[in-house]
């Protein structure tokens, strides 16, 4: 890369622009990136802040809490196996209407038994085994809620006081209420329930589950298998996959259309190459290999201007979270995006014909 | 001179389409040039001189015919090695120098190692020795735009021998200069020829260039005829 060094670094003007565009696209790249990781990790905080890991849905649920319903012959079926910890587990969302003034709450309601392996602060164990009530996740404190405030639960008509704050997170996007099982099934059944909740909470060893699985009708997901049940958990991270597919097809596309004016700018240059005995081979190893340096400066640069608006959102309420591994994919995509776009010109450099130096044409 | 053609054509022909007529520019066409001989070619314009030195430099394929360098032949060779053997064997000087604009004139000298695959500090060594035998060593790290016109030709010419060659072909190398750049730049391409035992061939009108041509034909109607001067 003897001459395009030199291009590079004495006509740096020419490359100004195209770098520009790059660095952009990596800007946008990792803002996305960070935006995606930060959506997908707000909406399944809830879940992944419970200590299990695996969950049992009804046949064919999918993941999803509200398709499933199981009764206590399932749980007893997992409960019974050596080494596996099971505990049921009630899901579902409901708006919490304040009784004496106070926000407004749409919440993810999680009914868990005081006694499970689910809850393991004994403060907590203790509040959800005396008066019903419910336990809210942190950041609705930042916003107003108190200790003691009263909430009516829904269609239930069931008013509870608030109890304490943890941190649980948010499900769907919706924060999280812990209630006992008993009374979330009062919300969800009244008086109906029959000893119905949703899932059930596995922990321990995954020996014997695929047997108690099909023997209960029941479908056992790892805990990032189950992310998929949470609402809008595949929309997001299908939408923002195909916005950071598009971006690296336009970058692409932007920078295989750079080289190849390039290309054509510099084909009297070329065939002087060529001329001198320089091979396709050398020609093109000193194009693509320019592409390569200016890609990976202006993706690199992108990449940590990018990496520091995220970091600077991720200190506001926005959902942004800077993932190393998930930046670095951008970098290498981006860079190999930028490379594969050079190559559309590869045709048009091995075309060149080297009596092109003294203007003859073949 | 040695007796040995560095530079040889053989029944070359090559010629274009004109509507539906088709137009030798090139008729069966030989010649022998030995190395350390410096040959000039005129002719009119559009006569094919252009052609012929790209033919002889084997930057174009003749329709018909072959081109011995050193007495290889070249007319069955692929793409790759005429480009070798080009490499190795033959340099050009252009009527408007043609440096790269973004290389200094050492760096001008230095690609022509690097397109060889040579070690970089002795290519850089030879590129300055060269550049001081051409008493260019003041311009030596000077990029073309800052260079005069005679002094961007005698770059390029310094370019060309750098590589050594068997062949050297300069297209009108002195067109584009005054009378007194050109006469500077006439001399230095026969004292290379000669000193260098470089088989020179030349395409040029003025009379800087002829009056140092060791030979003069003129191309007209795709042949050469010897002209004397």
């Amino acid at each position: 890369m003897f001459l395009a060094l030199r291009d590079l670094k004495r006509g740096a003007r020419r490359f100004l622009l195209l770098g520009v565009v790059i660095a952009l696209v990596a800007i946008l790249s990792t803002v996305l990136s960070g935006l995606a990781t930060g959506l997908v990790t707000d909406g399944i905080s809830g879940l992944r802040a419970l200590p299990f890991e695996r969950l049992a849905f009804g046949e064919g649920a999918e993941a999803t809490f509200s398709r499933s319903s199981l009764r206590p012959p399932a749980l007893d079926a997992y409960a019974a196996l050596p080494g596996v910890k099971a505990t049921p587990l009630g899901a579902s969302f409901a708006n919490a209407a304040p009784v004496d003034g106070g926000p407004n709450l749409d919440v993810a309601l999680f009914g868990v038994s005081a006694d499970s392996f689910l809850v393991q602060r004994a403060d907590a164990r203790a509040a959800l085994s005396g008066t019903p009530g419910l336990i809210l996740t942190s950041e609705l404190e930042d916003e107003g809620v108190k200790v003691g405030d009263r909430y009516t639960l829904g269609a239930a008509d069931l008013t509870l006081p608030v109890l304490g704050f943890t941190y649980a997170g948010t499900y769907g996007h919706a924060p999280i209420a812990f209630t006992s099982l008993e009374t979330w099934q009062q919300i969800q059944y009244g008086n109906g329930a029959d000893g119905r909740f949703s899932a059930i909470a596995l922990s321990g060893t995954d020996r014997g589950l695929d047997r108690a699985a099909k023997a209960t009708h029941t479908d056992v997901l790892t805990k990032d298998e189950a992310y998929a049940g949470s609402p809008g958990y595949t929309a997001e991270t299908t939408t923002m996959t195909m916005i950071r597919a598009f971006l690296l097809i336009i970058s692409a596309l932007v920078i295989g259309a750079f080289f190849t004016v390039l290309t054509v700018q510099r084909t009297r240059q070329i065939g002087l190459l060529k001329a001198m005995g320089a091979s396709n081979g050398y020609v093109l190893r000193d194009g693509i290999g320019q592409m390569a340096i200016l890609v990976s400066i202006a993706t690199i640069s992108g990449v940590l201007i990018g990496g520091l608006l995220v970091f600077a959102l991720s200190r506001t309420p926005a959902p942004v979270e800077l993932n190393l591994p998930a930046v670095a994919l951008v970098t290498v995509s981006l860079i190999v995006a930028g490379i594969l776009g050079s190559l559309t010109a590869f045709r048009r450099v091995t075309q060149v014909e080297p009596a092109i130096a003294l203007g003859v044409e073949s | 001179m040695t007796n040995q053609p560095a530079l040889s054509l053989d029944g070359v022909r090559v010629a274009f389409r004109d509507g539906l007529d088709e137009r030798a520019v090139l008729d069966d066409l030989s010649l022998d040039v030995a190395g350390g001989e410096l040959l000039v070619v005129s002719g009119r314009s559009g006569a094919g001189k252009s052609t012929l030195l790209a033919v002889a430099g084997l930057l174009r394929r003749a329709d018909h015919g072959d081109v011995r360098i050193d007495g290889t032949s070249t007319a069955a060779l692929n793409e790759r090695r005429r480009s070798v053997v080009r490499r190795d064997h033959i340099a050009f000087v252009y009527q408007s120098a043609n440096l790269f604009p973004s290389l200094t004139a050492v760096e001008q000298l230095e690609l022509v190692g690097h397109i060889r695959n040579e070690p970089s500090g002795e290519v850089r060594h030879r590129a300055r020795a060269l550049l001081e035998d051409l008493d260019l060593a003041d311009r030596a790290d000077q990029l073309p735009a800052q260079m005069s016109g005679g002094e961007r030709q005698r770059v390029g010419i310094a370019r060309a021998l750098m590589a050594s060659p068997t062949v050297l072909i300069a297209d009108e190398p002195t067109a584009s200069l005054d009378p007194e750049r050109a006469k500077v730049v006439a001399e230095l391409l026969a004292s290379a020829a000669h000193d260098r035992d470089i088989a020179t061939l030349v395409v040029a009108h003025d009379s800087a260039a002829l009056q140092h041509a060791d030979r003069h034909l003129r191309l007209d109607s795709g042949r050469l005829h010897h002209v004397e001067d």
